[in-house]
């Protein structure tokens, strides 16, 4: 079995179509690293003006405010709030201008705190402006979401031990960067990779049949093998992509893994922190059983089908299939969280962003390695009936 | 005569390709994926629409400070213009929920006019973020003042057969490209496993292309066809529609075209992509002989021009910047950082430019007898 | 009628072929014998304008030359080759497979259904042809071939995995296709089945054509030629030698001693095999030279 392995490995190495993706995982990592992620413009900056503005406006208004029985109640509103909140920007701007990392950090942290209190509770205050983009009708969400988890992130920064500096503030180390990216588009690229690779794991052997079908080793153990080493092509999809993170490292620096990442609680409708460590392993863990779902879905499609194009749509079939039934808040009517599809995300269903979007608490990591891992038991076993059967042949 | 024949064996061989029964299903699953998709998000539902514009504007309005908005007031004049858009906003949603589809027209224009004097003004960067952009608007106000001309009662529901086909055309649009690469990437590969049965064919290699285009065009016709027969059960659950219902275009100019008329320019771009990529993917396997390289290679050329869209300036007439041929009658590429119009007429002449081009490629260096075995 | 002019092909400095030069005619069956790797696919490839030769010229009917695309198309509706038995279209039919041949060089539709009840398809022709065995899939690449009607037809191994029976089988119906008047060319290494239907055989050895006619005059006569011997001891043969001293013996690699005959009368070939009765030689036979034994002469030299 072992030799076997090494085979198919080699095979698989050699694979003109293998060499092709990690090429283009290459190119495309490194597209990033130096055009896009530069280009990051985050909605949450350290903008010493911005604060500093704001600050002196409200300063003004309330040095010159008359509160007595005519005031606008709106004026009393604002004339109530507006202490406390110009308290923690003179705060902050203090802290920036002495470069006092931790002390902006904590009233930061107490900033966003307060500014989403305030914010939410009444129809007269917004979020960041940059929220409300033409169409978007969940801007107040989208900005409540982010102010609360922008307090828990700088909070997480004034209690952890990391060096902090305008580039952690506005996440922009390499550490940071992949965690933004496992937030978004990564976990994709990288199922899409690992569907690309084991498409014609099985396949490709049928142009050598007689040389193949001889060898002393069970189909069952064929194919398994060969998943193994899909496996592990897919894994080392990760090499060529690490090459951009070390670009941005050597840019904005590396970051820590002891950085806080905010995960929000639906049962409680509150963040708390986790280290980037811990979330980049879970989403390894996580990826890894995506992996396992492709792989043994396209060997199933493989065995049963026997047509490479059928395996590219079977499995483009459910890369995309979350975005015929994904609505904001369709969490709430439709048990989303039974279908595998809904966890494709992997670092939003780590970090809650799913269930904040889906308006459920369900769609949880744990949930997510049951059912994709009851899928990848379903997909082996019909696997395992369909190799034993005496009329099987592989390829 | 010798394409006939050749067309005849491939029938015979594409009869038995599981490959166009799964690339049916997949275009029949696509249709009702967006049906589906159509209904969850509840497209067309202007009053939705209309609520989520109203908070955007009053946003845009919060970074100004609040003075007298009338005409004689001291505000700037940008904000007097949003001022007054957020007035007509509230007066649409009113006439939505009304029924009152002529105010509701009125309006619209009366909108579009105030946000085109506005990108003039002084501090629009300020609130750009905010309000629709200018393309946009522009198409909108091609839109609104065909309506208008034309006593057109608004079509709400877009699930009617008609609007549902335009957008279902459209949405192919920006993708029909990826679906033939994927389709035809192997289109060669198949056959080189097969050389010492092809290569004493009597007949020329072109014949041979031309004749493969030929039943893979066949097919892209049932593609095309499945696409409107699948839509049909929407006759029967909602409505025909009216397939003079104008959609707004760019076209060199901001214009309308009858939903029919769009759909026939989406069906001819359609043929055209398809023709494109069928002899791409011919010459590119001969090439690389490799239906995955091929098909990487396809993908990498289309997404050129996303990636270093200053290239577009540049090049104007690479054919790989009119594939996506819905962004190119939205006039997206007026919205890039470095504005180009791309005109969709021109993009179909330089997509059968290069089609020419290839054809001639093939023909000349292309023969059956040095197929090599793969 | 197919000529090769001076062909001459070279792989990385090595001749594959030489100058050759030959000419094959209508109603002939040319067989071509070498061991693997001396040019016999190069020859056909070369004949079929697969491979370019780096010299010489291939002229069909004294007119057709490979000068352009054009040409080519003209010279492929008049030769075939053979296809390979692993190039099957696995999904499809048999039968499918000879109605893409027979409508490719637009031959009569009616030969089909008769070549399939000649080679004794019947049975199977309708099933795809991933289930056929080997010799199934040969004698299928064989009925195309046949279907496809050509005047000049190139076999490479064309009884590859054939049982006898079909062997036996195949060679008819070679010699109906010769007698038709065209031109097959096969490269086979059945020797004792070639000899039976060939008109001429080449050997070929350093890129070069031989016709085995010059390599053994008389090859070709009806006429008692040789005594073959099998196992003929040293020692009897020096013995041999000193009673027969006019007579020429030639001991071939695989263990076969000939012994010149020609122009012996009855008497004399008494003489000789009553030599070889008296020294408990009992397997020889009277008669000529075989193919089999003209290639060890000829190409396992010890």
């Amino acid at each position: 079995m072992r030799a076997y392995f090494k085979i198919e490995f080699l095979q698989f190495m050699s694979n003109k179509k293998n060499i092709a993706i990690y090429v283009i995982l290459l190119f495309f990592s490194c597209y990033y690293a130096l055009k896009t992620a530069p280009e990051y413009d985050p909605i949450e900056k350290v903008d010493e003006y911005e604060i500093e503005a704001r600050y002196l406006t409200r300063e003004e208004f309330l040095n010159n405010v008359v509160i007595n029985n005519w005031t606008h109640p709106l004026t009393v509103f604002a004339a109530t709030i507006y202490p406390q909140w110009n308290e923690y920007d003179k705060k902050r701007l203090d802290a920036i201008r002495q470069h006092n990392m931790k002390e902006y950090a904590e009233s930061t942290s107490k900033w966003y705190s307060y500014a989403d209190e305030m914010t939410l509770k009444n129809g007269y205050l917004y979020y960041n402006p940059r929220y409300y983009t033409y169409e978007n009708t969940y801007a107040t969400w989208d900005g409540h979401y982010a102010y609360l988890y922008s307090a828990s992130r700088y909070e997480g920064y004034t209690e952890g031990e990391s060096d902090l500096s305008i580039n952690v503030f506005e996440e922009r180390t390499a550490l940071q960067t992949l965690q933004r990216l496992l937030h978004s588009y990564l976990p994709l690229i990288l199922i899409v990779s690992c569907m690309f690779f084991t498409v014609d794991v099985v396949l490709k052997d049928r142009r050598n049949t007689t040389l193949l079908q001889g060898l002393p080793l069970s189909d069952w153990r064929k194919l398994l093998v060969k998943g193994g080493v899909s496996l592990l092509g897919s894994l080392l999809a990760i090499i060529p992509l690490s090459v951009g993170l070390f670009i941005i490292g050597a840019r904005n620096g590396l970051g820590d893994f002891e950085l806080p990442v905010p995960i929000y609680l639906a049962s409680e409708k509150l963040f708390s922190n986790i280290t980037i460590g811990q979330y980049v392993m879970q989403n390894l863990l996580f990826i890894v059983f995506w992996f396992l779902f492709f792989i043994s879905l396209i060997l199933l499609v493989s065995i049963v089908i026997k047509n490479e194009f059928a395996n590219l749509l079977v499995g483009s079939v459910f890369v995309i299939a979350e975005f015929m039934y994904y609505a904001r808040g369709i969490g709430a009517i439709r048990d989303v969280h039974w279908y595998p599809t809904s966890y494709i995300q992997t670092g939003q269903i780590i970090a809650g962003y799913r269930n904040f979007l889906y308006s459920t608490d369900a769609l949880t990591f744990g949930t997510g390695l049951f059912v994709i891992g009851l899928c990848v038991c379903v997909f082996l076993f019909i696997m395992f009936l369909i190799s034993r059967r005496r009329k099987f042949r592989l390829f | 005569m010798s394409v006939w024949k050749i067309l005849k064996t491939f029938f015979i061989l594409e009869k038995s390709n599981k490959k166009n029964i799964f690339a049916c299903i997949v275009v029949a699953t696509f249709v009702f994926g967006l049906i589906f998709f159509v209904k969850t998000e509840d497209l067309g539902n202007s009053l939705k629409e209309k609520s989520g514009e109203y908070q955007s504007i009053s946003v845009a309005l919060n970074k100004f400070q609040n003075v007298d908005a009338s005409d004689k007031g001291n505000g700037s004049d940008l904000y007097k213009n949003i001022v007054l858009q957020q007035q007509y906003i509230s007066k649409q949603k009113m006439a939505v929920r009304m029924g009152l589809s002529e105010v509701y027209v009125e309006t619209a224009i009366d909108v579009v006019d105030l946000r085109l004097k506005a990108f003039d003004m002084e501090g629009y960067d300020k609130v750009a973020n905010n309000l629709p952009s200018k393309t946009e608007i522009q198409l909108e106000s091609a839109f609104f003042q065909y309506i208008k001309k034309a006593g057109m009662p608004l079509s709400v529901d877009s699930l009617s057969f008609f609007p549902f086909l335009a957008y279902l055309f459209g949405m192919l649009g920006s993708i029909w490209f990826v679906f033939m690469s994927i389709y035809s990437c192997g289109i060669m590969i198949e056959d080189f496993r097969h050389t010492s049965l092809i290569k004493g064919y009597p007949i020329t290699f072109d014949k041979y292309v031309i004749a493969k285009c030929i039943s893979s065009m066949l097919l892209v016709g049932v593609f095309i066809l499945e696409l409107i027969v699948c839509s049909l059960p929407l006759i029967y659950f909602k409505e025909l529609g009216n397939p003079l219902y104008p959609i707004a275009i760019f076209n060199g100019t901001f214009d309308v075209y009858p939903i029919y008329k769009y759909i026939g320019v989406a069906i001819l771009y359609m043929i055209s992509i398809s023709i494109f990529t069928i002899l791409l993917s011919i010459i590119l396997n001969v090439l690389l002989k490799n239906m995955y390289l091929t098909l990487f290679m396809e993908l990498l050329l289309f997404i050129f021009p996303l990636l270093f869209p200053s290239m577009m300036n540049f090049i104007p007439f690479n054919p790989f910047n009119y594939l996506n041929f819905s962004s190119v009658l939205n006039g997206q590429t007026l919205d890039l950082a470095n504005p180009i119009a791309l005109n969709s007429t021109y993009g179909l002449m330089y997509i059968w430019i290069s089609i020419v081009v290839m054809i001639v490629a093939v023909k000349s260096f292309l023969t059956t007898g040095k197929l090599q075995k793969v | 009628m197919i000529e090769l002019k001076n062909i001459g092909v070279q792989f990385s400095g090595r001749d594959i072929l030489k100058d050759v030069s030959v000419m094959f005619h209508p109603g002939e069956i040319i067989g071509l014998v070498a061991p693997n790797g001396t040019g016999k696919s190069t020859l056909m490839n070369v004949i079929m304008n697969y491979i370019n030769p780096n010299n010489g010229k291939v002229i069909l009917n004294n007119t057709l030359e490979y000068t352009n695309k054009k040409n080519e198309v003209k010279i492929h509706q008049l030769v075939s080759m053979m296809p390979d038995q692993s190039d099957l279209y696995n999904q499809i039919s048999g039968k499918e497979h000879l109605k893409i041949y027979s409508s490719m060089w637009s031959s009569n539709t009616k030969l089909i259904d008769y070549t399939i009840k000649e080679l004794g398809m019947t049975s199977y022709i309708n099933k795809p042809t991933g289930t056929y065995s080997l010799g199934m899939r040969q004698r299928l690449c064989f009925a195309m071939q046949i279907v496809s009607d050509t005047q000049v037809m190139l076999m490479d191994e064309v009884m590859n995995g054939l049982d006898p029976t079909h062997v036996e089988l195949i060679s008819q119906i070679l010699v109906k296709k010769k007698s038709e008047g065209k031109t097959i060319i096969v490269a086979s290494h059945l020797l004792e089945n070639l000899e039976k239907y060939a008109d001429r055989i080449f050997f070929m050895k350093n890129g070069e054509l031989i016709l085995i006619n010059e390599l053994s005059p008389g090859f070709e006569q009806r006429e008692i030629t040789t005594v073959r011997v099998i196992g003929m001891l040293n020692n009897i043969k020096e013995n041999f030698t000193k009673v027969f001293p006019e007579t020429n013996v030639k001991v071939l690699p695989n263990d076969i001693t000939l012994i010149d005959v020609r122009g012996y009368d009855s008497r004399e070939l008494g003489h000789i095999v009553e030599f070889l009765k008296e020294n408990q030689l009992i397997e020889f036979s009277v008669g000529k030279v075989t193919l089999n034994d003209l290639y060890s002469m000829y190409y396992q030299e010890v």
